[in-house]
């Protein structure tokens, strides 16, 4: 192993393999870590921004209580339809996870808050944040990308002809007149080559993510299944390159016969799968759902089309608009837009539940068939570690519609009532408050993935065991 | 017909040819002796501008082949050591090939199945995929090739290594009966006898320099011997 | 000559095994994505129809009702999917295709397929286009990585170069035979692309999607020439097949796999877009600064709907706090697709040196799923909505303004409705898209002409020994 070691490092292949690595890795470190501040920038921006407009509501409640203003009819602080829709409206936020950078999976696709209304979330989960749709088709350059796609390429330039090369130039033979038996000797090759790219994949993101965000070395568990993760997936590459060595062809066959696994398993296998999955269990149709939604907007239009045709008052008498012992005059056209919505709200939930539903049945398909393509067993299980994949989107929107409610259950009374919003409701207008999802979803995730990536691996090892009995040294 | 003038090679410091003349008259077969490294694969490379002279000149047919290196070469066939064809065509398919090349036109199979004939190619090995014959017969097709351009002056590098025995004098009547018909042929062996066998001169390499030319009529068989060998020692 | 060497290489491969496997595998593939594609064109191109007649029937049997809430009805634009989008979905599956036409702002494109999938989606989708794209300069590697190399080392080429043939005749003659053999494996999938991108087309739309798809075929065609002639090059400048195979797969993976993302990163980088905070203040002080001129001009104020403007001037309010906003929307939505745009220009320009760029750029423009066409559907939508507003606030300014004291009291009837013309839009032609992806074509062209100086040079000085 020794000698294998000052082998290897005697060779330029594995230098160059070795540099390019880390430039890959570096290049993809630093685009996550870039793309997430970005992120964290945007919504920091964002909570700011939610601050100053509640305070200065606040202090516009106050100036009008004190008789000192006359709001506007359409951003009243105290009216709690105004409040409870667009107005107070506030976002809900999925933070980045202290893994986020090393994976940035759908973060550029799904957004990462919603402005929460008394309204259906039809309304509001549709704000996709501003991205190119060119980009999202060629997807980020992170950690994540160069682990999956480009990992398995450099164990290839490192050991596709591991024995082939030794047999070819008959070092083979005196490697073996020596008291070693051949499956050390493999086991020493490929441990010393997994040591070295390993090492990289897994010390230098670690290193640069305890320096970019210190607050990442809170997050034990993540790292420690990122890592096996990693190495399993490793494991399953050097697994191939073994068995395929074990059958004794030639250096060039091995090259070729690796690098077509290569595209059949990263390139072409995670695409027929996510066909297959899309056939198996399609969406619904958007289309109908647009359709759905105007047909029930036009009912609960026509149901109060009499509060709709009520003409403000404010226009001869401002005096409407403010609060008097405690309730609020609200305009028939405001509360004609609140009870329509409210009955949107009923009414679409359903169809909105059935797009979830096919969403959660598409994720078990993609669970249950990976083992396909370990491409795609790593890609899932590195995004779900990174707090970028399905799972924790739909995690955060189990807490928003939470959060949803809250907030109705906290406006609809007090619109229903005329109450006018006062200056001691202001703290208590509910507030997103986001939790982290249960650490356990994420072991419970992660085992499956290694043992994903480890049996087919294993059996990879078998085969090459029971052909390396009979390789031909000569 | 084949003439060289001065001719010199050097590869960095190393003179690989140093000043050759030669010339060698339709006729003639003019067969170049010596140990390996001694230039004579270069002076075939260098008539065929593989590589190009350092210094002097090689002509073809009176033409400076560094001017006009595809001219020149419809002049000449080339027979390498080892020659090389298509494995998965058939003998035939292989001479049509290289035969259109040559001629820039393809030749009537009749004509084609004729050449295989005057190489002593039966019409069962014609259709037989290449990557089953022999070094001989893999030859055979390559001479037919130079039989098909008509060419004017033959260059063969090592032709009758590793040919059994029977096979290398086949090529040697096959070689005889061109040069009555007017080509020049330029051969390198380490074969002496090969040599006597078929040569009309011999010449004497060494380090890049032609130490001894001779007329192979006048001279007996253990002499060339005695004499190569002493060239060697030297 | 060349047609001799063409013809030896094309019945020395036909005997080859290459051809066959990796060549049934691209096809195979080949017909599985343009029978998925069709099918689920099919389906979704029929519901979209039906949806966009239905909402226009609904827009037709309102009932008397007040303007502004028609206008809050709204209607849907659903854009219509491409026909080429069997060959290429280009963007389609991240940009959604439903518009809802409301009053007051311009809405923004809802329901990206993309959100409905996993996220395996993101390993790309299986289309003629991907396939083509990624897959297609690896068979063309496959089948011609060894063309020089091979004959070299074993002493083809020395024999061939002394017969008097000339490396550049060999250059071509290997070409056309590289070129051949696609072609006769590609045709039959392009003919039956043909056949169903026609079949798929709208009524009467079925020779303009024949021409795109033409056009489109010649980008690949360019595209695969490209590799041919790097394949050739790199075949004549390696010293063995082996390094030849590796140089290629390395460029084959840098071009197919690495550069799409790395030049995203970097034209991001480039030409930065807004955030969704910075995008929406930007348009919220764009519209008050407009407003609150107009408003001040109007009204003598700045307070909207405010006390000092009465109930007979909301018509007119409307018809102005509309109108200012265009302008603002014009500017800020078209500074943002112009950053998509120069963002998308850089990338393909990249292709100069990584094809596949500018391919994909060319190949979408032609198939009408690039960014290009998106904001022509989207301009047409908005154009639209902006009818319907105009049309309602003319209505109010004529019938509820001169009712005094009253606004919301005023219903208008069917006459009013049907004023509005349904939305029906028709993507552009094929020579519109054609002259939009000139550059695109020209950068492929350019980097033709790159690799074929790469490959002559290569040939030219290659050694024969």
């Amino acid at each position: 192993m020794r000698q294998e070691m000052r082998l290897l490092l005697a060779e330029r292949s594995l230098w160059l393999v070795s540099a390019l690595f880390l430039l890959l890795i570096g290049y993809a470190l630093y685009n996550g870590v870039h793309q997430t501040t970005l992120r964290d920038r945007a919504q920091a921006a964002i909570t700011t921004d939610d601050a100053r407009t509640r305070a200065d509501q606040l202090s516009q409640l106050g100036r009008i209580m004190a008789g000192r203003e006359v709001p506007s009819p359409f951003q009243n602080p105290a009216d709690p339809a105004r409040m409870g829709g667009g107005f107070g409206a506030h976002h809900a936020l999925m933070p980045s996870a202290p893994l986020a950078p090393v994976a940035l999976g759908q973060t550029d696709l799904f957004p990462g808050q919603f402005k929460v209304t008394y309204q259906s979330k039809i309304h509001f989960i549709h704000a996709n944040d501003i991205e190119n749709p060119w980009h999202l088709l060629s997807g980020h350059f992170d950690l994540a990308f160069v682990i999956v796609y480009l990992l398995p390429l450099l164990i290839f330039a490192l050991s596709y002809n591991l024995l082939s090369v030794e047999r070819e130039s008959g070092t083979l033979k005196l490697l073996l007149s020596q008291p070693l038996a051949l499956r050390t000797l493999v086991l020493g090759k490929v441990a010393v080559r997994a040591g070295v790219l390993l090492g990289l994949a897994v010390l230098v993101p670690l290193g640069v993510l305890l320096l970019a965000r210190p607050e990442s070395a809170g997050a034990g568990t993540s790292t420690l299944w990122w890592s096996l993760l990693v190495g399993a997936y490793a494991l399953f590459w050097f697994a191939l390159v073994v068995a395929v060595n074990a059958f004794g062809r030639s250096s060039a066959s091995n090259a070729m016969l690796l690098v077509i696994s290569w595209v059949v398993l990263v390139l072409i296998a995670p695409v027929l799968l996510n066909l297959g999955v899309t056939a198996a269990s399609p969406a619904p149709s958007r289309t109908e759902l647009a359709t759905r939604t105007r047909m029930v907007t036009i009912e609960a239009m026509n149901r109060y089309s009499k509060l709709l045709s009520a003409d403000y008052r404010h226009i001869g008498k401002p005096e409407v608009l403010l609060p008097k012992d405690g309730k609020i005059e609200m305009s028939g056209r405001a509360l004609a837009s609140y009870s329509i919505q409210k009955q949107i709200d009923e009414e679409i939930q359903p169809d909105l539940d059935r797009f979830d539903a096919q969403h959660a049945r598409q994720q078990q398909l993609v669970a249950r068939y990976s083992l396909l393509s370990p491409a795609a067993v790593a890609y899932e299980g590195m995004t779900a570690l990174a707090g970028t994949g399905a799972r924790r989107y739909a995690h955060f929107h189990d807490l928003m519609d939470g959060h949803h409610q809250a907030w109705k259950k906290f406006f609809f009374p007090r619109i229903d009532g005329g109450i006018a919003i006062t200056e001691a409701d202001f703290p208590r207008i509910p507030r997103f408050v986001w939790t982290e999802e249960d650490a356990r979803l994420i072991d419970r995730q992660a085992f499956p993935a290694l043992l994903k990536l480890v049996m087919p691996s294993l059996l990879l090892l078998g085969i090459a065991a029971w052909r390396l009995r009979s390789y031909p040294v000569v | 017909m084949l003439r060289a003038i001065g001719l010199t090679k050097t590869f960095g410091a190393q003179t690989a040819l140093d000043r050759l003349d030669l010339d060698i008259r339709p006729g003639e077969i003019y067969c170049l002796l010596g140990a390996n490294g001694a230039g004579k694969t270069t002076t075939i490379n260098l008539f065929l501008n593989f590589i190009a002279p350092s210094a002097g000149e090689v002509q073809i047919d009176g033409i400076d082949v560094t001017r006009d290196p595809v001219a020149t070469k419809q002049h000449v066939a080339y027979i390498p050591e080892q020659v090389m064809l298509y494995g998965v065509l058939s003998g035939l398919e292989n001479l049509d090939y290289f035969s259109s090349l040559a001629l820039g036109k393809r030749l009537p199979r009749e004509r084609l199945l004729q050449l295989m004939d005057e190489v002593s190619l039966d019409a069962g090995a014609a259709h037989k995929r290449v990557s089953a014959y022999s070094k001989g017969m893999r030859q055979k097709i390559w001479i037919a090739v130079a039989l098909a351009k008509q060419a004017k002056a033959y260059l063969l590098d090592e032709p009758t290594s590793g040919l059994d025995p029977q096979a290398a004098s086949e090529f040697s009547s096959l070689l005889k009966r061109a040069s009555e018909g007017g080509v020049a042929v330029l051969t390198t062996t380490h074969d002496l006898f090969h040599a006597k066998q078929t040569a009309t001169r011999i010449g004497i390499m060494k380090k890049g320099r032609l130490v001894e030319s001779l007329d192979s009529a006048q001279i007996g068989q253990t002499d060339l011997q005695a004499l190569y060998l002493q060239h060697m020692r030297d | 000559m060349i047609a001799l060497i063409a013809r030896k290489d094309l019945l020395e491969r036909g005997r080859d095994g290459r051809l066959y496997w990796a060549g049934s595998v691209v096809l195979v593939l080949l017909f599985i994505a343009l029978a998925v594609g069709y099918g689920r064109q099919s389906e979704v191109r029929a519901e979209q129809k039906a949806a966009q007649a239905l909402d226009y029937k609904d827009w037709l049997s309102q009932d008397q009702r007040h303007p502004h809430d028609a206008a809050h009805q709204g209607m849907h634009a659903f854009k219509p999917e491409a026909a080429l989008a069997i060959v290429d979905p280009g963007i389609t599956p991240y940009i959604g295709g439903t518009l809802w036409l409301q009053a007051h702002r311009q809405s923004e494109v809802k329901f990206r397929p993309a959100q409905d999938a996993t996220g395996l989606q993101r390993f790309g989708d299986l289309s003629v286009g991907w396939i083509m794209q990624v897959l297609g300069p690896l068979l063309v590697i496959v089948l011609g990585f060894n063309a020089f190399a091979a004959e070299r080392e074993n002493g083809i080429l020395r024999q061939t170069l002394s017969l008097g043939v000339s490396p550049l005749q060999l250059l071509w003659g290997k070409a056309l035979a590289l070129a051949a053999s696609l072609a006769a494996l590609l045709t039959p999938a392009a003919l039956a692309a043909a056949v169903v991108v026609t079949l798929g087309a709208d009524a009467g739309e079925g020779l303009d999607a024949l021409q795109r798809f033409a056009a489109l075929a010649l980008g690949y065609a360019l595209y695969l020439a490209i590799f041919i002639f790097l394949a050739l090059g790199v075949s004549a400048a390696s010293s063995t097949s082996r390094v030849a195979l590796t140089v290629l797969l390395a460029l084959w993976i840098g071009n197919a796999v690495i550069a799409p993302r790395v030049m995203s990163e970097l034209s991001r980088h480039w030409h930065p877009s807004p955030t969704k905070l910075e995008f929406s203040k930007a348009l919220s002080a764009g519209l008050k600064s407009e407003a609150d001129r107009a408003w001040q001009m109007a009204f003598g104020t700045t307070e909207r709907w405010g006390r000092d403007v009465p109930l007979n001037k909301w018509g007119y309010a409307l018809q102005l706090d509309d109108q200012t906003g265009y302008a603002v929307y014009d500017r800020l939505y078209g500074q943002l697709w112009d950053t998509y745009e120069r963002q998308q220009a850089l990338q393909a320009w990249s292709g100069l040196v990584l094809p596949v760029l500018a391919v994909r750029a060319f190949s979408m423009g032609m198939a009408g799923t690039d960014f290009v066409h998106h904001r022509d559907f989207t301009t047409a939508a908005e154009t639209h909505r902006r009818t319907i507003q105009d049309i309602m606030s003319r209505d109010l300014v004529a019938n509820a303004d001169p009712l005094g004291n009253q606004h919301f009291a005023y219903q208008a009837g069917p006459e009013l409705w049907s004023q509005v013309k349904p939305f029906d839009y028709h993507p552009p032609a094929a020579i519109w898209a054609l002259r939009r992806s000139l550059m695109s074509l020209s950068i492929l062209g350019g980097s033709l002409l790159l690799t074929l100086a790469f490959a002559y040079a290569a040939v030219v000085r290659q050694r024969a020994l």
